[in-house]
Order: structure tokens, then sequence, then C-alpha cells
């Protein structure tokens, strides 16, 4: 399960599930993808410019660490291909019910992004406002108190914030529709 | 020297000095506490206000705000899983998960006394001490910057958790985004692919936020059920005994001392700072326990390590600029600014021609060290109200506060285009059971061992001169021994396990 470093102990997790081949194969997928990026790079690196000045140039250093992470994430592919061997596919529905379970963080996620690319567009102050908001009610705000919680907490962080720092800090955040 | 420190003291204790500095240290530990708002910031902003105050008053604010600073990013660190600054990021280790099993004011108020000793004995070093390691600190030349890097890197061994291949994945990884961005000795564009989004590479603070804050705050609303039902991030419990924490500190007098040393001698060293110190302080910690196992899991002990290590670096930071003119970090360089504004030159000199003003800095630290205290003791009932602020508002709130401090380093709007991406990538790492602290340590590492490394073969091709100088071969030598330890221990936690 998630973890934000592996000091940290895990958490909410459903351990009882089988979830068999789906962790090695999660690790086969994405750390192919590395490598190849990884590889690319290092031969992209390979065209940097070098100087008369000095022996290492620009992309001595980004090879010696890609040509490691090159390396590092082959030996995890190595590693999780014996455990992806060893283990009997997953139950039938995982992925469906996985899904499902992070249904939340995904939609945070999506309102975060569209937040993201809305903020340059609406402005800070507005984007921040529906962003609260819709935020809010998705996590579950649903009642009257929650809503009028949910309403002053929107605007103290949009449009207080933005004043904050346009008026005291001089800063000023995107501006958009109210520029 | 009388004359010059009562002439200091007779500066600095009046009411308005007293007043500016109490309200600096309310403003840096509430900055702190926003993830995003790093100490320099807060400094920054400050700098402006102190132009029309005397020079000792400015820069005892300034100094308010910077000790300030090192205690905020406590806060969010214990209390969200997020470091407030760079400098609180071990802090998350194992305050966040003692607030988690419901112990959020013990885990702060250890912090705070942590903090405080940590300042406290920066400061005395930085009295008695500040000429003579100033001068060790810039004797490192980039051979010994480079071997100090390596050292630190090895920090990463034990920050690894259960896989050391995927630590290294990260540790690494952290070192190539380092790499994104302008090449720092030639100025040539490297994996920029002409794209604006990348010109200016991955700024640390993004990378920082996007990591922990996105990823971490995605986590934390996963359990669906927890969240419809109004559930608080940590149990609600306000419960803060600063007395028992008082004790709990000071039952832990070496790992308090080590780390505090630790982090006046990384503060100490020019570029360098709280961010390196507080992962190698917690690191140190770690090896020398007798139950190195328990870390990560809410001990008290890495708690104390990282909240000394970092806050003691305010104190380091501040020797080679008294004593040399040379800032430790780029708060030192604002401080020295503020300084410069005043027409007081900044250099070996400073002691000399302005005794009352580097006497009254000294005496500042010490106040500003006891300021601190008092509000986080006075206020930290107010801060772990956050307890009972149920997810559905503290997510959405976090995440604004995160686009505002990735905005408002750059005022680029680019900037939070990348920390959606490195939020995603952050999540995605985090869901494989990656560590994220290793990134982190190379994307900050990174570019000091670049530079030293190609300035060390610049100067002279010989590359042996890394093992024949000598506090080069020490350093390396010490990275040596460290690896064999952590991977010794790395073992016998495996075979413990598989028992």
């Amino acid at each position: 399960m998630s973890s934000m470093s592996s000091n940290r102990p895990p958490k909410g997790g459903r351990s009882s599930e089988n979830s068999g081949r789906s962790g090695p194969l999660a690790h086969l997928v994405f750390n192919g993808m590395l490598a190849a990026i990884f590889t690319v790079l290092f031969l992209q690196a390979g065209d940097l410019p070098s100087s008369m000045w000095e022996p290492l140039g620009s992309g001595s250093f980004p090879r010696l660490v890609l040509a490691a992470l090159v390396l590092i994430n082959l030996a995890i592919i190595l590693k999780e291909a014996r455990a992806f061997a060893s283990l009997t596919p997953a139950e039938k529905g995982l992925v469906g019910r996985w899904i499902w379970r992070h249904r939340l963080a995904f939609g945070v996620l999506a309102l975060f992004a569209t937040y993201i690319f809305a903020v340059p567009l609406l402005g800070f102050a507005l984007a921040s406002l529906v962003f609260l908001l819709a935020s809010q009610w998705l996590l579950g705000a649903r009642s009257i108190k929650a809503i009028g919680i949910g309403v002053v907490v929107a605007l103290v962080f949009s449009f207080g914030v933005d004043t904050l720092f346009r008026d005291v800090f001089v800063i000023s955040l995107p501006r958009g529709l109210l520029g | 020297m009388m004359d010059t420190l009562l002439a200091a003291i007779d500066q600095l204790f009046t009411l308005s000095t007293m007043a500016t500095m109490l309200l600096g240290v309310v403003a840096g530990v509430i900055a702190s506490a926003i993830p995003g708002f790093t100490i320099t910031m807060a400094i920054v902003l400050t700098l402006p206000l102190t132009f029309t105050m005397d020079p000792l008053q400015g820069v005892a604010t300034m100094l308010a705000v910077y000790v300030g600073g090192y205690t905020g990013g406590l806060i969010s660190a214990a209390l969200l899983g997020i470091p407030g600054t760079p400098s609180s990021v071990a802090t998350t280790f194992d305050a966040f998960p003692m607030a988690r099993n419901g112990q959020p004011g013990r885990a702060l108020a250890l912090g705070i006394w942590a903090s405080f000793f940590g300042s406290l004995i920066s400061a005395i070093i930085l009295i008695i001490a500040a000429p003579p390691l100033a001068m060790i600190a810039v004797k490192l030349g980039a051979w010994e910057y480079f071997s100090l890097i390596i050292f630190a890197m090895t920090v990463v061994a034990s920050l690894v958790g259960k896989s050391m291949l995927k630590g290294l994945m990260t540790g690494f990884l952290g070192l190539f985004i380092a790499t994104v961005g302008a090449d720092p000795m030639m100025g040539v564009p490297r994996f920029t692919f002409d794209a604006d989004l990348l010109a200016n590479g991955f700024p640390f603070l993004v990378v920082l936020i996007g990591i922990f804050a996105v990823s971490q705050l995605l986590s934390e609303v996963e359990d669906a059920e927890a969240i419809q039902h109004g559930k608080a991030l940590i149990p609600d419990n306000i419960s803060f005994r600063p007395m028992d924490a008082l004790r709990e500190t000071l039952s832990y007098p070496v790992n308090l001392i080590r780390s505090s040393l630790v982090g006046v001698f990384i503060g100490a060293v020019p570029g360098a700072g709280g961010s390196i110190a507080n992962l190698l302080a917690y690191d140190q910690a770690k090896r020398a326990s007798k139950h190195p196992e328990t870390f990560g899991t809410g001990n008290p002990e890495g708690v104390i390590a990282s909240e000394s290590g970092n806050s003691a670096t305010s104190g380091g930071g501040l020797i080679p600029m008294i004593a040399l003119g040379i800032p430790g970090s780029a708060v030192d360089a604002v401080l020295m600014a503020s300084l410069m504004v005043h027409g007081i030159g900044v250099g070996p000199r400073l002691i000399l021609d302005h005794g009352d003003l580097v006497y009254g800095m000294f005496i500042a630290m010490f106040l500003a060290a006891f300021m601190v205290l008092v509000v986080c003791l006075f206020s930290m009932k107010l801060f772990l109200r956050v307890t009972e602020v149920p997810r559905s508002v503290i997510v959405p709130v976090v995440l604004t506060c995160c686009v505002v401090g990735a905005f408002a380093l750059n005022n680029r709007v680019t900037d939070i285009y990348l920390l959606l991406g490195i939020g995603v990538f952050g999540y995605v790492l985090s869901k494989l059971d990656y560590p994220l602290a290793p990134l982190v340590l190379g994307v900050i590492l990174g570019p000091i061992a670049e530079t030293n490394l190609r300035r060390a073969l610049m100067t002279d091709e010989n590359w042996t001169l890394f093992f024949t100088r000598p506090i080069s071969l020490a350093l390396l030598a010490l990275a040596v021994v460290s690896v064999v330890f952590a991977i010794r221990h790395h073992r016998r936690q495996k075979r413990a396990a598989l028992v």
C-alpha cells in the first residue's frame, strides 16, 4: 500500500485481498517504461556539448546518473519478473474494485488537474473558489452546516488569500478573467 | 568586550525591537507551517519592512523570522505529514506517525523543545567558535565539497526502507531531476526539449511540494468511508503536556547534542543548510539507536534529531557570515543584504568595526529562541485544533496553499503545471511502494555534487586528489563506513523479518 516513504507504516490496506501478480506486473510496466526513457535520455545526453575548459562537459554527469538509473531499473525488472513467475493470477475484478476504492482520490485528482489548468484562465481567486467548493462537496460536505462552513472556507482561501498576497505581500496571483 | 555587550543589550532590549522581534517570530512560525512557504520567502518578504528600522532592530527582526521559521515547519510536518519547509522533511518520518497514533500534542511538544535546544546550542557555539569553525568551513575546496556530498548521499542507504533497489532508484531519480534545465557551469539547456515548461528545470520547492504534499493528500482521501463520515486527518486529541515533553527530550541528551552539532556544522558549510542537516541528523540518530527498527513509526528520537538538527543550522549559518562575510545559505545572504542596505560592510572586519551589532545578533539569537519557545508553547493548543478539522476541508485547503506556494516562488504559471505532474508521479511512486525521501535528497544534493565534481576536475584533472587531500579522504572514508553499516543493518533487519 501507499506510504510516504518506507519509514512510514503502511496504512489503510486490505491485505486479505489476493493481489497475485498485479504488483509485479505494475512494476514490470512502470520500470520497463522508465528503463526505456532513461536509455533514450542517456543516448541524447551524449550529444550535449563539451567544453575545452573542463574535462567533463555538460553531458557527463547526467550520463553517469542515467546509466545508473537504467541498470537499477533493469535489476528491479529482473526481480519483479521472478516474483511474477512464482505468483498466481490476481482475483477477477481486482482492478475494478481497486479503482472503486480509490474513487475519491481520483475524483480529487481530476478536480485538482482541472483547477490547475483553470487558474490562468479564470484567475486564482475564481478558480480556487470553484475548486474548494467542488472538492469539499465531493469529500462529503453535504449537510447545510457543512456547506455553510465550506462556503466560508472557500471564500477565505480564494478571494481572501488573493487579497492578502496582492495588498500585503505585493505578489500578484494570476488574475485571469478578473484581470 | 563587556562595554560592547552592554551596548548591544541596551539597543536590543527596547520595546520597539522586542515587539518587532515577537512579530517576526509569529510570522516565521506561521509562514513555515504553510507547505510551500520557505523560510527564505518569509525573510525576503520581511526585508523591505526593516529598511526604516535601525540596523540591529532590522537584523534582530529578521533573525526572529529565521529562528521561528525552523520551528514552524514542524507544525505541518507533524499534523499533516507534509514538510512545511525543506528543513523539516525528516520530521515527517516520526512526528506524523506519532500524531496519527493519537499523540499529536506529544509530537509537537517534543519538536518544540528539540528546536529550542538546537537553537540554543547553535547560538552558544556561534559565540564561542565562530572564527575557528568558519576557517575550517572555508578551507573546503571543490574536492572536499564533492566528498561531503557523497557522504551526505549515503544517508539514502538508511532511508531506503524495505528495498535497497527502490531507494537507490528514487535517489538517482532525484539526481537526474536536478540535471533538467540549464547546466550549472555552462548554462547549456539539458533535457528541456525546447519546452517553456522545462526551460528553468524543476524548482526544488515545486518538487518538494509535489512529491510530498500532493501525493500525501491524495493518499489521505483514499479511504472513502472514513472521509464521508467526516473523520479528521489524525485522531482528535488536543492533549498537550509540554513539561512531560521537556523531560522526554532531555532524556536523550546524546541525540540532542549530536544532532545539534550536525546542524551547526552543516549550517556553517556554505551551500548546505537545514534541508540537509535534518536528514543527516535523523540518519545519525537512527544508526546510533538501540532500536533503529522503530524509526518511522513515531519514535521520539527521530523527532528530536530532525528538529534539533534543522534549528541548529540557524546559528551555524551565521558563523561564516559573521566571521568571513560568506553566506551559508540563501537566508544568510538576505540577512547580509539587510546589513548592507544600512551601509554595513560584511566581512572579516565586521566584529572589529561593528562589535555592538555582532554581539547584538548573538543575543538576538538567544532571545529569538526563547520567544519561539514561548510563542509555540502558548499557541500550540490552537494549532492542535487542526486535528479537529475534517479531511473534506483540510485536503482542498492545503492543495490550494500548495498552488499558491508553487506559484509565488517565481511568479510562473508553468510551475503549477509542474506541481501537478510531479504530484501525480509522486502518487504513482508511493502506490508502488517507492520511498520518496531519497528523491528529495537527490534533488537537493545533485547540483552541488555536479558543480563541485566539475569544478574540481577543471582545477586539476588529477582525480586522485579526491583521495589524497586529507579532509576529502576522511569524508569519503566516512561515506564507505556509513554504507557498510547501512547494508549490514539492512541485512540484519531482513533476516530478523524472515525469522
